[in-house]
């Protein structure tokens, strides 16, 4: 696999960070989690809760933290089991022990990359900064994924996903004119961050191929995002058009290019959609042919895309009225089958049950482990012919129990025997 | 050519993509690999889209094309012989075609890596190269829908519990930059296999990357909360504060952090006179809290009735909450923060009298800075340049 050899030493939770190592995980690497017991990931702990074949199934609701403690295992929430697949395995170590310190920098000695996305100081402050791991072994590469970044004026700022996607504009991006913004009911940033702090894991791992240098890269949740509005930083400058004015966002309308009929279009059945977007006039024809050629269709104000886009609210009117008798699925078929870009708007249990691209890309692997029964769990989206990726990672397992790989890692790693494993446990260095 | 100490240095990628992949080109180049963009003679697709500087449109002046090619440089062909022979020389190549043009066109994968066997390439399609929708249209709003970030997306429910606005899509081609951004990583992947020390005889490989299969897996906990509860999370706002000056934030309240979170929030209110009945002690009870949020979120509101939007950013950050102020995207520009990282490059256009800001590096990295000192390329501008650079290297590789 393409990143074979390279162990990960793995201090990240949640998402963004924990996104970063799945991506190496899913290409190879040996990510080793290291935990706590007596203070779980939020994720291992919240809900969703994967159901235990005895539950009726919580579902999602009000969490606190004080819920989720009480909850039998730390081996259930569901978001862990978005963010750790890549084979990655779990060890329990208290830094703050200081045999549990102790080993930590033995295990840094042994691996290429210290991952974490811990709040900025915190790994300097257990004795884990960046000069203590460059001494332990100076081309290691070390890289921070937290909110701010570990440098600037706002470095102390406390960012979740939708914090970050509110200051760099993704929240804004999402809405109808005249109305607040919809946002997102989900991190998207979490999953951009990852990425961008895996692109710098692999980074770092280049430069040190090419120089035997390490280094510390420093991954914010916010830089990440700064390109994401395409030209708008740009129009903002060199046309004093800022994107905050009437007509933008507006909603799923898009103008450059434009796309006319474009947007989301209501489908039989309640709260059913399918997308429809026109961007030439070959699409517009075969439009009009699979709709039976209409005589509206036929009027001078929607001759051209220039006159569409002119009259868009009178267009989609015309639209929706023949769509939403319609499958959202039959519609996107019939589209496609003519060459017009059409999609139905799927929802989760779509993509589960009912999408039969995923299906035929194989992106959901059966994956479980010894609490949990397999579930169809994403990896990597990408298909490489000579180092395919793997959901369960080198190992082809599901996310971690937590601390089960204890033994196992210490013996590989530092050639600890179950005995001294033993001991550290009894010292208390191990949870 | 470009002087770069990033971590692709040395590394030569072509791309002969279309607008979909060109995010993927503008990572590549920012790790200092030299990344040349091949063009037909009329130009790449995006040069065509708008907005462009001074709304006057021309192949140089689209700040879409700007946007997303700064630090490529520009080969102009029609001839496929001489993507053949850049190839020769090239470390990677970064494409969007589908299996029947590639093949038609003699720049499939096997004919690619007869030419040069350490060839990386990458095909960036909207459903990947195979499977039933393979010869599907697909853009951006397409992929949206198909992935399910529409779906996830948007205003609440009527009254009567319908819903009377549709599903949104955000603006700025999301799918295509989570597409890119995977098609980076998997080039950087394979290129760290490829010259790994003591594996010289290691070779280039296929990379097959499906927008619509990236544009799935960027939904965080919806597909988990479904095989979960069997229910499919509708879409909804989260609770913005709208402050004096017409703008809003993103006022979370996240209780399941702890017990430590709301006591400062609490702090934060009362210094502020507005806390009003959340000083009282049964507040303190996270199950009283989350039975009357209500008052939680009244408390809130007066609070955002005297202060800006910026301010009250910074008063929920004083108190350790992660508020942010819903910004229009330019508006990052102002961020001190930002700037204080050195986060935006200024780069010189001919088509403009003053430089222009761009967004920099995604990530600090101290002994491998992101490089950025390439403008947007005019149309054709490196055409012999790089002819004369790469292609003379081309017998050597055989």
């Amino acid at each position: 696999m393409a990143l074979e050899g390279v162990r990960i030493l793995d201090f990240t939770r949640l998402g963004f960070g924990a996104q970063a190592t799945l991506i190496c995980g899913c290409l190879g690497a040996e990510v080793i989690r290291v935990e706590s017991s007596t203070r779980p990931d939020p994720v291992r702990v919240m809900p969703p809760y994967v159901p235990d074949p005895g539950d009726k199934g919580e579902g999602f609701g009000a969490a606190t933290l004080a819920n989720a403690t009480s909850a039998a295992s730390a081996n259930r929430g569901g978001i862990f089991y978005k963010y750790n697949t890549g084979g990655k395995r779990s060890i329990t170590v208290d830094a703050r022990h200081p045999e549990g310190l102790a080993l930590l920098k033995e295990l840094v000695k042994v691996s290429d990359v210290v991952t974490e996305s811990f709040a900025a100081g915190t790994l300097e402050r257990w004795g884990l900064g960046y000069d203590v791991l460059s001494t332990l072994r100076p081309d290691i590469v070390y890289v921070s994924m937290c909110g701010f970044g570990h440098v600037g004026p706002d470095r102390a700022h406390v960012t979740m996903g939708p914090t970050a996607q509110a200051l760099t504009g993704l929240t804004f991006m999402v809405g109808l004119p005249g109305r607040p913004p919809a946002g997102w009911t989900f991190s998207y940033l979490d999953h951009v961050g990852g990425y961008l702090g895996a692109l710098a894991i692999l980074a770092g791992l280049a430069h040190r191929q090419r120089t035997g240098e390490g280094q510390h890269i420093d991954v914010s949740q916010l830089e990440p995002a700064t390109a994401l509005s395409g030209a708008l930083l740009l129009d903002a400058q060199v046309n004093s058009r800022p994107s905050r004015r009437e007509d933008f966002p507006m909603g799923n309308r898009r103008t450059h290019p434009p796309s006319a009929p474009g947007g989301a279009y209501r489908a039989a059945g309640e709260d059913r959609w399918v997308v429809v977007s026109c961007r030439t006039e070959a699409h517009w024809e075969a439009l009009v042919e699979v709709m039976g050629e209409p005589e509206w269709a036929n009027d001078p104000k929607f001759a051209t895309i220039t006159e569409r886009v002119e009259h868009a609210d009178e267009l989609d009117r015309h639209i929706e009225e023949w769509t939403s008798e319609r499958d959202r699925y039959d519609v996107m078929h019939q589209l496609q089958a003519a060459g017009v870009p059409a999609g139905a708007v799927q929802d989760s249990a779509d993509r589960l049950e009912r999408d039969p691209q995923l299906e035929a890309r194989r992106h959901f692997t059966m994956l479980g482990n010894s609490e949990v029964a397999p579930l169809p769990l994403e990896g990597l989206p990408v298909h490489m012919s000579a180092t395919p990726a793997h959901t369960g990672g080198r190992i082809r397992r599901g996310p971690p129990c937590l601390g089960e790989d204890n033994g196992p890692v210490l013996a590989e790693t530092l050639g600890l025997s179950a005995q001294d494993v033993a001991k550290l446990e009894s010292d208390g260095a191990l949870r | 050519m470009t002087q770069s100490s990033g971590a692709l240095d040395g590394v030569k990628v072509l791309e002969l993509a279309d607008s979909s992949a060109e995010y993927c080109g503008r990572l590549l180049a920012g790790l200092g690999a030299d990344v040349v963009k091949v063009e037909p003679p009329e130009g790449a697709p995006s040069r065509e889209v708008g907005p462009f500087a001074g709304d006057e449109p021309g192949p140089n002046r689209s700040l879409a094309f700007w946007a997303d090619n700064v630090g490529k440089r520009s080969v102009v062909t029609s001839d496929d012989d001489d993507v053949l022979s850049l190839c020769e020389a090239a470390d990677v190549m970064v494409h969007t075609l589908r299996a029947p043009e590639a093949r038609s066109r003699g720049l499939d994968f096997e004919s690619l890596a007869e030419c040069n066997a350490r060839l990386v390439v990458c095909a960036l399609t909207p459903f990947g190269q195979t499977g039933p929708w393979a010869d599907y249209q697909a853009d951006d709003l397409v992929l949206m829908a198909l992935g399910g970030s529409m779906a996830a997306c948007g205003y609440a429910p009527g009254r009567d519990g319908a819903y009377d606005t549709p599903p949104l899509a955000c603006h700025g081609e999301q799918a295509w930059r989570t597409a890119s951004t995977y098609a980076a990583i998997a080039v950087c992947a394979a290129l760290l296999w490829r010259d790994r020390p003591g594996s010289g005889s290691r070779r280039g490989q296929f990379i097959d990357v499906s927008a619509h299969e990236c544009s799935a897996s960027m939904t965080e906990w919806h597909l988990m909360a479904y095989l979960c509860s069997g229910q499919v999370h509708k879409r909804g706002p989260h609770p913005t504060l709208q402050g004096a000056d017409g703008r809003q934030v993103a006022a979370l309240t996240p209780d399941f952090l702890g017990p430590h979170v709301f006591s400062r929030m609490l702090e934060m209110l009362e210094g502020e006179g507005v806390a009003g009945p959340l000083s009282e002690p049964e507040f303190a009870d996270p199950v009283h809290r989350a039975a009357n949020f209500k008052e939680v979120w009244r408390a809130l509101k007066r609070l955002a009735e005297i202060h800006s939007a910026d301010e009250i950013y910074r008063l929920g950050q004083s108190a350790g909450l992660p508020w942010g102020v819903i910004r229009a995207p330019d508006e990052v520009l102002d961020d001190p923060h930002l700037r204080a990282r050195g986060h935006f490059v200024e780069l010189e256009h001919p088509e403009q009298p003053v430089p222009v800001s761009y967004p920099g590096a995604p990530f600090l990295a101290h002994g491998s800075p992101w490089v950025m000192n390439r403008r947007p390329p005019l149309l054709g501008e490196h055409t012999e340049e790089v002819r004369s650079e790469w292609a003379p290297h081309a017998a050597s590789r055989r």
